[in-house]
């Protein structure tokens, strides 16, 4: 399906089958998970501290691990995952291998590392580790850039659900030009950019483990109740499901029937390596107690990512059988199941199993509240990449605090809108949108991170140089495949050569190595890094333990006294 | 008349421009100088991310280096000043809404004067932050004595 025909760009965005009406329980759900998220925050205010030097409490590992889910549970996991097998099949399997794969690369070689070096942003890594602005600025837009790819995708999950909870807004008051979906992806949008304003000045990260215990929950007892219901499980439908997979069909059960061999090896290659590069997941490292809770939060938070992968198959497995006994059915062949309707499958599953309103709504709002949590996180990574990364750092080195509010809030509004903007008409289904993401982080962070820690010699032009070219690298299969809709109206150049063998959604299996070979070579022939960034480098992976309130640099420095960004 | 001035600082020109004026007073009431940074959680929250805004409330300020180094510049230069003109000192780094904190430190503290800048910026700038010294005004009952600031003067 990924990335022909699933790609083909409907004129307008209806989910088939779905119920769209204005449904008063759901919609009251959906509002009290949110005021509750508010309210948990407000409970846990950051208390003015008196004084900043005297300890307070300590997130242990579990609840950091919960904060990782969390965040990273996104409308994609939530519904876009599903989907993609629903529609794609055994192709789909490798976004469950791949978001989990990603987490012991980051175990292994990056989360107690990055711990080690004690910066507060992505940015602020690349630019210290390489002493370069131009470094900074380049992550910083990267960062940006991520961040803004991946809403577009939470968007669109938040328009899809949207419209089962609150119907179209057309039948109530005509507004001319806007869509259903389109109604309800900017009301949503708009609604999560008021929450983050509440939730950023309440300054709480507290309910991130609540929050993930309230979508774990809202997706297993979809799940559970749909299949009990449906009659395809009792207890334990993650495995139950499989007594399924003869009856779904060659598209759901052969391999790569949905996507070739190779685009299944580039997709999986992608999303291991954009995990690792994701700055909105890194950032949950640095701020651990010390290298070991990272090693375990890492650990925790895979687990707890585990539960929900290892049920995503099981629902998309009922949902296609009983969109394929529904009237609406068959799921495949011609017309079979649109990407709006597979985008979302999990509340259309709970919907055909005849499961009562209030459940599928809590299903619904478990999905909303997914989308509206992961785009608050990504727009907050995004606003600090412009207001510290480039703004305090770079702009105006004298910024006081409040301006630094101000411009992370314009930056917010900014990448509000411009996500409203490219979302009015999403050329792609949820999955693949954060996969762009994922290709993007892959391709220009993930291999400054890890030379970066790994390699003492990677130097200044090495990683511009990298990263430069990364940028470009990943830009070109975009184009190519019309993403944006900035060539040729959405079409794109269309080179198919390219198209097979560099897919967007998996552009690092071609970007990495090239970024990898670029960065080391152009380190080779240039003038290594100073003595002071090699032995930052070692200090991050100096067997003595490291001091808890002490970063890299600083060890370094007392050894050698300071230093500046020399460009 | 005044025992004890509070200044609250947040390192910028701003703000130290008001500190001459502090120490002058505090000289001629022989008056203890309190110098107070205030991290704002705010500016935390949106430009170093949600996740230090725990690192603060765990109270490990010492982990973030960058901020805790303009904590101390910030009181460090009122510091210098007080010490130069003898005068009895105390500095206070901590987080929160800053009004709110300082309306707090200078009851809790018998403050009798606080000394600030007035960040006295107009227009839209003003319109989109309001400010932080209008708040305090609104906060507390010491008397607050603030100092205007022209660039360029």
């Amino acid at each position: 399906m990924i990335p022909s025909s699933a790609l083909m760009q409907a004129d307008e965005l209806l989910p088939e089958g779905l119920e769209i009406g204005f449904k008063l329980v759901p919609a009251i759900m959906v509002i009290s998970m949110m005021t509750l998220f508010l309210a948990v925050g407000f409970v846990f205010k950051v208390a003015d501290t008196d004084d900043m030097w005297v300890a307070g409490r300590s997130i242990g590992n579990v609840e950091n691990g919960m904060a990782i889910g969390a965040n990273w549970m996104s409308a994609a996991s939530y519904l876009g995952m599903a989907a993609l097998i629903a529609l794609s099949g055994v192709y789909g399997l490798a976004f469950v291998v791949g978001w989990t794969t990603g987490y012991f690369v980051l175990l292994i070689f990056l989360a107690a590392q990055m711990r080690r070096f004690g910066k507060y942003t992505a940015p602020d890594f690349v630019g210290d580790r390489f002493n370069s602005d131009t470094a900074r600025a380049l992550a910083a837009v990267t960062t940006f850039l991520i961040g803004f790819v991946y809403a577009l995708g939470q968007a669109r999950g938040m328009g899809l659900v949207g419209m089962y909870v609150l119907g179209d807004i057309n039948n109530v008051i005509a507004i001319p030009g806007l869509s259903a979906y389109q109604a309800m992806m900017t009301l949503f949008m708009l609604i999560t950019i008021a929450y983050l304003t509440l939730s950023g000045m309440l300054g709480a990260t507290k309910n991130m483990a609540l929050q993930y215990v309230i979508l774990i929950g809202a997706f297993l007892v979809g799940l559970l109740a749909t299949g009990w219901v449906s009659g395809y499980s009792t207890i334990l439908p993650q495995i139950e499901y499989g007594m399924l997979i003869s009856e779904l069909g060659n598209e759901f059960s052969d391999p790569f029937a949905g996507g070739s061999y190779y685009l299944w090896i580039a997709t999986c290659f992608s999303l291991v390596f954009g995990t690792c590069g994701l700055p909105h997941v890194l950032v949950r490292f640095y701020t651990v107690e010390n290298e070991r809770t990272a090693r375990w939060s890492c650990t925790w938070g895979l687990g707890f990512i585990a539960v929900l992968y290892l049920s995503a198959p099981a629902f998309a497995a009922f949902g296609t059988d009983l969109y394929t006994n529904s009237e609406f059915g068959p799921t495949y062949g011609d017309p079979g199941m649109s990407d709006a309707a597979a985008d979302v499958i999990v509340v259309l599953a709970a919907q055909l199993a005849n499961l009562p309103t209030w459940l599928v709504g809590f299903v619904a709002a478990g999905g909303i509240a997914a989308a509206v949590a992961t785009t608050a996180g990504l727009f907050i990574a995004a606003s600090s990449a412009i207001s510290h990364d480039i703004y305090a750092n770079i702009i105006n080195e004298d910024a006081t605090q409040r301006q630094q509010v101000l411009v992370g809030r314009l930056s917010i509004i900014a990448i509000g809108l411009l996500t409203i903007l490219f979302a009015l008409n999403p050329q792609a289904p949820i999955a693949a949108l954060v996969s762009f993401a994922f290709a993007l982080a892959a391709i220009v962070l993930f291999p400054m991170f890890f030379l970066g820690l790994w390699w003492e010699n990677t130097n200044r032009p090495g990683a511009l140089a990298g990263m430069t070219s990364g940028i470009i690298i990943w830009f070109i299969p975009m184009l190519n495949e019309g993403q944006f809709g900035l060539i040729n109206g959405g079409a794109g150049f269309g080179i198919e050569f390219l198209e097979t063998w560099m897919p967007a959604i998996g552009s690092a299996l071609i970007g990495v190595p090239l970024v990898f070979a670029i960065t080391i070579f152009v380190s080779y022939v240039t003038d290594e890094p100073p003595l002071r960034t090699k032995q930052m480098v070692r200090q991050c992976h100096s067997p003595d333990p490291m001091p808890k309130d002490k970063t890299a640099a600083q060890v370094v420095a007392e050894k050698n006294g300071n230093a500046h960004a020399d460009d | 008349m005044y025992d004890k001035i509070l200044i609250p600082t947040d390192g910028s020109e701003v703000a130290n421009n008001a500190v001459a004026h502090a120490i002058d007073l505090a000289e001629k009431y022989d008056a203890e100088v309190h110098a107070l940074f205030v991290a704002d959680t705010d500016m935390v929250a949106y430009s170093l991310g949600t996740e230090q805004v725990d690192r603060i409330r765990q109270g490990k300020f010492g982990e973030m280096t960058e901020l805790a180094d303009d904590a101390k510049e910030a009181t460090g230069f009122v510091r210098e000043q007080a010490e130069a003109a003898g005068l009895d000192f105390a500095e206070r780094h901590a987080g929160g809404q800053p009004h709110d904190v300082i309306a707090d430190y200078a009851r809790d503290n018998e403050i009798d004067l606080i000394v600030m800048g007035s960040h006295g910026r107009s227009g839209v700038r003003r319109a989109l932050l309001g400010s932080v010294t209008e708040r305090t005004l609104r906060s507390t009952h010491v008397p607050v004595f603030v100092v205007d600031y022209v660039e360029g003067r």
